[in-house]
């Protein structure tokens, strides 16, 4: 009977832990410290974390100190947690660095940006209205399009949305371009890119990527561009990661009050494509037929589309007026 | 020695047996009435900064209040896209259900185990090159140069990163399109 007793206090202190300040306490003791406001340095060249672990006394350091255990063995537990650490998530600033420099090579392979800034205007409208709702809408996003007739539209990490004018006049109306740019910003909020590199050969066996790090060594950086490039333009995407970015995608279209059936009608007409035009979509991306069967399921799960808009007429307005 | 007299031994043992079953049944009721409230309450999180909470549920209606990021509301019903919510401070209002979240939103990710390592992962933003608000970051700029690619290419990121659209020009575009607090028959 003792047990059961035991028992259920154990269930009930588990159950209301969560709930409590402890378990902040605990992800506050895994935070990196929050330095004060006058001790951020101020933005200049050179001026960021020098030699972090001099500069600020960390957990570890102190544990092992109160201890007596020596600095080697120390330095040594360090180094392993840092190979841990290569596995943690990339932070946001690094992931806007790598954004950016997939995005100069992405406008040097597919004709470079497409010189309408009307156009531009227009699909970054489209393109923000999705974002606001979807999981990430604290991150800032960026839309261009792409002066290539091929059929593409790619995200790169931190929020780097391109659509290149050859897919964009294929599209005929606001909800299909909604739903190709939601299936993007799908890829940045659940961070498909980042994900597929981390576990990569290069990052692999990296235990320091912060931002200094990859100035300090500009070979490993240009690597990790090199292998997200090459991800992005040749190989694809694990499979599953784009059939994620349709189911999420999808979700986010409809909250924006969009029809949800724009990236599906979009396929439909590539699927028709495919076999006759030579497009890296189609080899970067799962068949068309098996996205569309499985969009179509997705799609029986909403119950209230009747209302939401196509904006066929607004599109047209917007392509062919400017 | 008779039944009678082993029944009357055990009588203490029983009732303290008994007592501890009540308190077990007594812990794990209060457990199953008391943690609803505490764990699986209707509280959702503004998603971003600045989330409206409206007097009526057209999205032009008078603003009660703007929640900052990870700000709790009480859901007190709900209404197609938007829910009726009670903040903190006791104040009621319409917000669309899309801008909250069931989960508190987290900071920046990337921290992780950067604290036990003394690292500081995001404690400052890359300069961009020449310490100008335009431009690439210095980590971009040293890519494009050493890859020698085309200074068009470059500032096409430039101008794509420095495109900007006013809130007053989006909510204008929702509204026309009925999209976002606008979708679902809300005017």
């Amino acid at each position: 009977m003792k047990r059961l007793i035991i028992l259920s206090s154990l269930t009930l202190l588990f159950l209301v832990l969560p709930s409590t300040g402890i378990s902040g306490f605990l992800d506050d003791l895994l935070k990196a410290p929050s330095p004060k406001k006058e001790q951020v340095p101020p933005p200049q060249e050179g001026s960021i974390e020098k030699s972090p672990n001099k500069e600020s006394p960390d957990l570890i350091q102190g544990l092992g100190e109160a201890f007596g255990i020596k600095n080697k063995k120390i330095d040594l537990f360090k180094k392993g947690l840092g190979v841990v650490e290569s596995l943690q998530p990339i932070g946001e600033e690094e992931e806007i660095t790598l954004g950016e420099a997939v995005a100069v090579e992405a406008f040097s392979r597919f004709g470079g940006e497409y010189p309408n800034q009307e156009w531009i205007r227009y699909i970054n409208l489209v393109g923000k209205t999705v974002a606001e709702f979807s999981d990430r809408p604290t991150l800032e996003y960026h839309f261009s399009i792409l002066n290539s007739q091929e059929q593409n539209a790619f995200a790169a990490p931190g929020g780097y949305i391109f659509i290149t004018v050859g897919l964009l006049n294929t599209l005929k109306n606001e909800a299909e371009l909604a739903g190709v740019l939601a299936h993007e910003v799908a890829h940045v909020t659940h961070q498909h890119m980042l994900e597929t590199i981390r576990r990569g050969a290069i990052l692999g066996s990296v235990s320091d990527f912060t931002l200094s790090a990859m100035k300090k060594n500009p070979e490993m950086f240009s690597n990790v561009i090199d292998e997200m490039t090459e991800v992005l333009f040749t190989k694809g995407l694990d499979k599953e990661k784009e059939f994620e970015a349709d189911d999420v995608g999808i979700e986010y279209a409809y909250r924006a009050g969009y029809h949800p059936q724009g990236l599906r009608d979009y396929l439909k007409s590539l699927g028709k494509e495919e076999g006759h035009t030579s497009s890296r979509f189609f080899t970067t991306h799962p068949s068309t037929a098996l996205r569309i069967s499985k969009i179509n399921m997705l799609l029986g799960g909403y119950s209230d589309l009747q209302a939401l808009p196509f904006l066929t007429k607004r599109f047209q307005q917007f392509l062919q007026t400017s | 020695m008779t039944p009678f007299d082993q029944t009357r031994k055990d009588t203490p043992l029983r009732s303290s047996s008994n007592m501890h079953r009540y308190l077990a049944i007594i812990i794990m009721c209060g457990g199953i009435f008391f943690l609803p409230s505490l764990s699986w309450s209707a509280t959702l999180y503004a998603k971003q900064e600045g989330v409206k909470v409206t007097t009526g549920k057209s999205p032009t209606s008078a603003v009660v209040t703007k929640l900052k990021l990870g700000e709790g509301v009480t859901v007190l019903s709900k209404a197609g896209r938007l829910a009726k919510v009670k903040t903190a401070k006791g104040k009621t209002g319409w917000v669309f259900t899309f801008r909250l979240s069931s989960t508190k939103p987290k900071g920046k990710s990337g921290s992780g185990l950067s604290g036990l390592t003394g690292r500081r992962k995001i404690a400052a933003r890359e300069s961009r090159a020449g310490g100008s608000i335009r431009g690439l970051k210095e980590s971009t700029e040293q890519y494009v140069k050493d890859k020698q690619i085309k200074q068009e290419h470059r500032d096409a990121v430039d101008r794509m990163e420095a495109f900007s659209v006013s809130s007053n020009e989006l909510m204008t575009f929702k509204k026309a399109g009925n999209l976002g607090e606008f979708s679902g028959g809300a005017q």
